[in-house]
C-alpha cells in the first residue's frame, strides 16, 4: 500500500514534462554509448556530471540513470549484428546473437533482446520498488565463502559453455583464470605477471579480450576466404526483421528467468551484471529441452542473458539506494553524484527524500517504455549495417574496435594487445578452443580468487567455512553437480548404447 | 601439405604455460600468517593447466585427428589480414589513429579483395572521414593524433 | 606551431632565470606575470568515476564558473599501473607550464613498494596541498566494543579472532592496524576487499568487526543506527563527531597518518608558474563553492603552498617507508 501511494507521488514527479525531457535525454544518450563499444556508461555519467550541478538533483538522477538502463538496452546491437560486444554484459549475447544474424534473424534477435529488456528492466523496477529493503538485508547476509561459491558455480557452467570438447573448453577457462591474475595482487601488494612493465599493473581489462577473441577472431577467420557478397544474408520486408510469434513463444520462460536471476545478482554488491548474464544463460540451457541449439542461434539464448543483463540494473540500485553501497563502477559514479549534489544514499533515503526516490522509480518505468520505442524503429536501420559489403565491412570492425579499446584507458598498449587477442582468438576458432569459457575464466577468475582467500582469512585457514554456512553449501553443491554432468551423460549414452547391443 | 596436427601443438604451448605458471607461483608465497598468498591460486590452476593439455597431448598423439587437410592458403590470408592489422597498431602512434585506419582499408580493400584503387581510395578515405565525424566530432573521444593534428 | 612557441618560451625562460639568478634578484613581483595561454591539462590517475577525478571535474567546474582563470582547465583520465601511468606521464612533460596533475597519497606510496616504477614524486614540482582526509574507525552498531580500548583489549585476549575490513596492504586502513599492533601488542585478522562497498557490506553484515571508513560514507549509516564510531583517525576532532576522541586521545600514541590531496606539475617550469598555480588554488580554496565541498566530504582543508608541501612529501614518504618496512611490505627505494 504504501509502495503504491509512494509510486503515485513518484509518477507526478517523473510525468513533469522537465523530467520526462531528462529522462529521454538520459535514455538516448545511453542508448547511443550503449551501441558504440568502448565508452561504457560509468565515464559517461562522469563526463557528464559536472553539467547537473546546475539541474534540480531528481530530474539529474532521472537522466544519470537514463544514462546507466539505457547503454544496457544498446550494449546488444552490435553483439548481435557484428559479434563486438558493446559492454562486458553482452559477451553471452553474443553467442546465440550473432548466430542468429547468421542465419539471417538478425532482426528478430534485436527485437527479442529489445522485448527481453524492456520485460526485464520493467520486472527489475518492481523489485525494487517492492522488496528494497527485505532484500537489502538479504544482500548483506553474502559474503566472502557465499561469493566463492556464487562463482565456482558461475564456473562450473564451462561445461554449459562446452562445444566439442570439454578438456578445451577447461583449458580455455584456465587461461582466463591465468589473464586474470595479471596485475597488482590486492593483498600483497605484489605483482603477478607483469613482464616486468607498468602497462599490466591493473592487469588487462575485460574489454580488450572480449573484443580480441570475439570481434577480430571471427573476422580473421571469415577473411580466410575472399567473399565477395555481404557478411550475413539480410532478408527482405519488415515481417522478416521482427521477431516471429515462435521465437517469442520458445522466449517465455528465458525472460522470467533472465529477469529474476539478474535482480537477484544485482542486489549482490560483489557480482555484476555479467556473471549474472552467464548464469542465466548457464539455467536456460540446463533446462532447455533442447540444449544442442544453445550456440547456434537459440532465441532463448538471447532473451536469458539480456534480461538478466537489464534487470540486474534494479537490482543494484537496492544497496545503492537502501545502503549506500555500490556494487560497480557504474554505481560507485552515481554514489558520487548523489554526495556531490549534498544526498546521502542509505538506510534513511526512502524516509528522506521520497519525492527523490519514488520519482527515480517511476522515471525507470517511463524511460523502459521510452527506450522500447526508441529501440524497436531502430532496428530495421541497424539491420541495414548487414548490407555493407565484406571488404567495406571490416575495415570499419576494425575500426571500432580500435577505437572501443583505446577510450578504454587512452592507450596504445591496449591496442597493441587487442591485436594480440585477436590472433588468439582467430587460432582457437581454428583449432576448436570455444571462447566463452576464456572470457567466463577472465571474468569470473579475479572474484573467485579474492573470495576464496577473503574466506580463508576469515577462518584462519580453515577450508570448512565454505561449506558450513548454509547459502554457500547448496551452491556449491550445484557447482559440483553441475560438473559431474557430463560424467553422467557420458555412463547413460554408454548405458543405452549398451542396453541396444545386448538388446 | 602435411596435415598439422592443431591438438598436439596447441596442448604443448599450453603444458608450456602451465609450467610457466608453476614456477612463476613457486616464487610467490603460498601460504603466509594471513591467509593464502599471491602463489596459492596460480600454482593450483597451473597444475590444472598441465594436466588437461598433457591429457589432450596424449589423446592426439595416439589418436589421429580426425578431418580434412590443413588449408595453408586460408590459414595465410588470416594471418596477412592480422598482420595488416598489427601494422596499423604500430603506425597509430607516429601516424594518429585516422591515416592508419585509411591505410589498413586501402590495404584490406585494394590487396586482400582486389578491388580497383580508385575504389579503395574512396572507401579509405570514406572510413576515416566517418571514424571522424562519428567518434571525434560527434562524441569528443580523443584519439592519436598524427602529425597533421588528426 | 604550438610546439615552436613553445620552445621559445622554454629558450626565453631559462635565459631569464639565468639574468634573475646573475642578478641575484630578490624582485619575486616581477615573476608572477605568467598566464595560461591555451587550456590546461588537468591529470588524473583513475578512469571517469574514480575519487581523484571526481575532484578534478569539480574544480575545473568551479574555475570555470567562478572565472578564476582565462583558459578551460581539461581533465585528462591516465589511469593504469596503480597510478604509476599518470606518474610517468607528469613526469616526462618536463617543462610544461600548461600540464598540472592531482596526486593522492598513494603517489607518494606506491613508488616504494613498485619496482617497476620509473619516476616518483620527486621527479615533480609540488604545487599545493589541497585537502586532508580524515576517517572514522566504526564497528557495527551491535558490537559489544564501546570504545577503541575495549576492542584493543578483546583483541589482545583473544589474537586473531577480531576481523577488520579493508583496501590493499598498503593502504592507510592497513598502516593504522599496524601501528595499532604494534603500540599495543594487540593482533587482528585485516582482509582486504576492492571496492568501499563491499567493505561496508562486510561489517554491516557481521563478517567482520571493525573497519575504518570515511566520515561521508559513515554519515547516513551511523544516523540510521547501524554503525558506532569509536574513534576518529585526524589530528582534531571532526566538527561531525564532537563526542568520539582521536586516537592519539584515546590514549594509543601512534603518528597520525594523513590521506591528502594536492596538486603537483612538471619539473623545468620557472617559478613564476609555480606561483601562478599556487594562487589560483588559493583563490580555489576561498570560493563559497569549495568550502561546501569540503564539509559536504567531510574533508580538512590542508592548504600549503609549494616550498611548504616538498618538505611535507619528503616527510610523509620517510615515515610510510618505515611503516611499510615495519608491516612486512618489500620497500624497494
Amino acid at each position: 500500500m504504501e509502495a503504491l501511494l509512494g509510486l503515485g507521488q513518484g509518477f507526478a514527479v517523473a510525468l513533469q514534462p522537465m523530467n520526462l525531457f531528462w529522462c529521454f535525454i538520459g535514455v538516448f544518450l545511453g542508448t547511443v554509448i550503449g551501441v558504440l563499444p568502448g565508452l561504457g556508461p560509468a565515464a559517461t555519467i562522469a563526463m557528464l556530471l559536472p553539467l547537473t550541478f546546475n539541474m534540480p538533483p531528481t530530474s539529474a538522477v532521472i537522466m544519470l540513470a537514463g544514462i546507466y538502463y539505457g547503454a544496457k538496452y544498446g550494449g546488444s546491437t552490435t553483439a548481435i549484428l557484428l559479434n563486438v560486444p558493446g559492454e562486458s554484459a553482452s559477451v553471452v549475447t553474443c553467442l546465440d546473437g550473432y548466430q542468429m544474424a547468421r542465419k539471417g534473424r538478425g532482426g528478430a534477435a534485436l527485437g527479442i533482446a529489445a522485448i527481453s529488456s524492456f520485460v526485464a528492466g520493467t520486472v527489475g523496477v518492481v523489485g525494487l520498488m517492492l522488496l528494497a529493503p527485505p532484500l537489502a538485508k538479504f544482500a548483506l547476509t553474502f559474503s566472502s565463502p557465499e561469493y566463492f561459491a556464487l562463482m565456482s558455480l558461475g564456473l562450473a557452467m564451462v561445461v554449459l559453455l562446452a562445444g566439442a570438447s570439454l578438456i578445451k573448453a577447461l583449458l580455455a577457462m584456465l587461461v582466463g583464470l591465468w589473464i586474470a591474475s595479471m596485475g597488482i595482487d590486492l593483498f600483497s601488494d605484489s605483482a603477478r605477471f607483469t613482464f616486468g612493465t607498468t602497462h599490466l599493473l591493473d592487469g588487462i581489462d575485460f574489454v580488450i579480450v572480449a573484443i580480441g577473441v570475439f570481434a577480430l577472431g571471427e573476422v580473421l577467420g571469415n577473411m580466410e576466404k575472399r567473399g565477395e557478397g555481404t557478411l550475413l544474408p539480410v532478408p527482405k520486408g519488415l515481417r522478416n526483421l521482427l521477431p516471429s510469434w515462435e521465437e517469442l513463444k520458445a522466449c517465455r520462460f528465458a525472460f522470467v528467468n533472465g529477469s529474476v536471476i539478474g535482480f537477484i545478482i544485482g542486489v549482490l554488491p560483489g557480482a555484476g551484471s555479467t556473471i549474472a548474464s552467464f548464469i542465466s544463460y548457464g539455467v536456460e540451457k540446463a533446462v532447455s529441452k533442447h540444449p544442442e541449439k544453445f550456440g547456434t542461434g537459440a532465441p532463448e539464448g538471447v532473451a536469458a542473458p539480456e534480461g538478466a543483463n537489464n534487470s540486474e540494473t534494479g537490482g543494484s540500485l537496492v544497496p545503492l539506494l537502501t545502503l549506500g553501497i555500490p556494487g560497480s563502477a557504474t554505481t560507485a559514479i552515481l554514489l558520487a553524484a548523489f554526495i556531490l549534489w549534498g544526498l546521502r544514499p542509505g538506510p534513511l533515503m526512502i524516509q528522506d527524500n521520497p519525492e527523490l526516490f519514488w520519482g527515480l522509480v517511476a522515471s525507470m518505468y517511463v524511460g523502459n517504455v521510452m527506450l522500447l520505442v526508441l529501440n524497436l524503429p531502430l532496428i530495421p536501420l541497424f539491420a541495414q549495417i548487414l548490407k555493407i559489403r565484406e571488404y567495406l565491412l571490416y575495415p570499419i570492425i576494425f575500426g571500432i574496435s580500435l577505437v572501443g579499446v583505446y577510450t578504454v584507458s587512452n592507450s596504445l598498449f591496449d591496442c597493441a594487445l587487442l591485436a594480440g587477442f585477436g590472433l588468439l582468438g582467430y587460432l582457437m576458432r581454428r583449432l576448436d578452443y570455444p571462447s566463452a569459457p576464456l572470457i567466463l575464466g577472465l571474468v569470473l577468475g579475479d572474484a573467485m580468487e579474492r573470495a576464496l582467500r577473503q574466506s580463508l582469512m576469515m577462518s584462519s585457514g580453515d577450508l570448512s567455512i565454505l561449506v558450513s554456512r548454509p547459502i554457500s553449501a547448496v551452491m556449491l553443491f550445484l557447482a559440483v553437480a553441475l560438473l559431474c554432468l557430463p560424467l553422467f551423460r557420458k555412463f547413460n549414452s554408454w548405458r543405452i548404447k549398451a542396453i541396444e547391443e545386448n538388446g | 601439405m602435411k596435415r598439422l596436427n592443431g591438438d598436439l601443438v596447441s596442448g604443448a604451448v599450453l603444458v608450456a604455460l602451465g609450467v610457466f605458471v608453476i614456477t612463476e607461483a613457486r616464487g610467490w608465497n603460498y601460504m603466509s600468517e594471513e591467509g593464502p598468498g599471491p602463489g596459492f591460486f596460480p600454482l593450483w590452476y597451473g597444475i590444472a593447466m598441465v594436466v588437461l593439455s598433457l591429457v589432450l597431448v596424449l589423446r592426439s598423439a595416439t589418436k589421429a585427428a580426425p578431418g580434412a587437410r590443413t588449408d595453408w592458403g586460408a590459414i595465410g590470408r588470416a594471418l596477412l589480414a592480422w598482420a595488416a592489422f598489427a601494422g596499423c597498431v604500430a603506425l597509430m602512434q607516429p601516424l594518429g589513429f585516422l591515416i592508419s585506419l585509411a591505410l589498413l582499408t586501402l590495404f584490406v580493400v585494394a590487396v586482400m579483395y582486389g578491388r580497383p584503387l580508385k575504389i579503395a581510395v574512396a572507401a579509405a578515405v570514406g572510413n576515416a572521414i566517418g571514424f571522424y565525424l562519428v567518434f571525434v566530432l560527434a562524441l569528443g573521444l580523443s584519439l592519436p593524433a598524427g602529425p597533421l593534428g588528426f | 606551431m604550438l610546439f615552436i612557441e613553445e620552445v621559445n618560451k622554454m629558450k626565453l625562460r631559462s635565459s631569464f632565470i639565468i639574468a634573475a639568478c646573475a642578478a641575484a634578484l630578490a624582485a619575486a613581483p616581477a615573476w608572477a606575470q605568467f598566464k595560461p595561454t591555451k587550456p590546461v591539462e588537468l591529470i588524473v590517475h583513475t578512469g571517469p568515476g574514480g575519487g581523484a577525478d571526481v575532484l578534478a571535474r569539480f574544480m575545473a567546474q568551479v574555475i570555470e564558473k567562478e572565472n578564476l582563470a582565462p583558459v578551460r582547465f581539461q581533465v585528462n583520465n591516465k589511469p593504469g599501473g596503480g597510478g604509476l601511468t599518470a606518474m610517468a606521464y607528469v613526469a616526462e612533460k618536463k617543462g610544461d607550464s600548461h600540464a598540472i596533475a592531482v596526486f593522492t597519497g598513494n603517489w607518494l606510496t606506491n613508488p616504494l613498494t613498485r619496482a617497476e616504477a620509473k619516476y616518483t614524486v620527486k621527479d615533480m614540482t609540488p604545487v599545493v596541498r589541497l585537502v586532508l582526509e580524515p576517517a572514522l574507525i566504526a564497528v557495527k552498531a551491535d558490537a559489544p566494543h564501546k570504545n577503541l580500548k575495549e576492542f584493543i583489549d578483546e583483541a589482545k585476549a583473544k589474537p586473531k579472532t577480531l576481523k577488520q575490513s579493508g583496501g590493499s596492504v598498503t593502504s592507510r586502513d592497513n598502516v593504522v592496524r599496524q601501528l595499532l599492533m604494534k603500540a599495543t601488542g594487540a593482533d587482528w585478522a585485516y582482509i582486504s576487499f576492492p571496492g568501499g562497498g563491499e567493505r561496508i557490506a562486510a561489517l554491516l553484515g557481521g563478517h567482520v568487526n571493525m573497519m575504518i571508513i570515511e566520515p561521508q560514507e559513515a554519515g547516513e549509516h551511523i544516523k540510521a543506527g547501524n554503525m558506532r564510531v569509536i574513534a576518529q583517525v585526524s589530528d582534531k576532532r571532526l566538527a561531525g563527531f564532537p563526542n568520539v576522541p582521536t586516537i592519539q586521545e584515546a590514549g594509543f600514541n601512534i603518528p597520525n597518518v594523513e590521506q591528502v590531496r594536492g596538486i603537483v606539475m612538471p619539473t623545468g617550469v620557472s617559478p613564476d608558474v609555480i606561483a601562478y598555480y599556487e594562487d589560483l588554488f588559493q583563490r580555489l580554496t576561498r570560493t563559497a563553492t569549495w568550502k561546501k565541498y569540503l564539509d559536504d566530504q567531510q574533508f580538512q582543508d590542508g592548504f600549503m603552498k609549494s616550498a611548504e608541501l616538498a618538505k611535507f612529501m619528503d616527510s610523509f614518504t620517510d615515515q610510510m617507508r618505515g611503516i611499510l618496512k615495519e608491516a612486512g611490505a618489500k620497500v624497494v627505494r
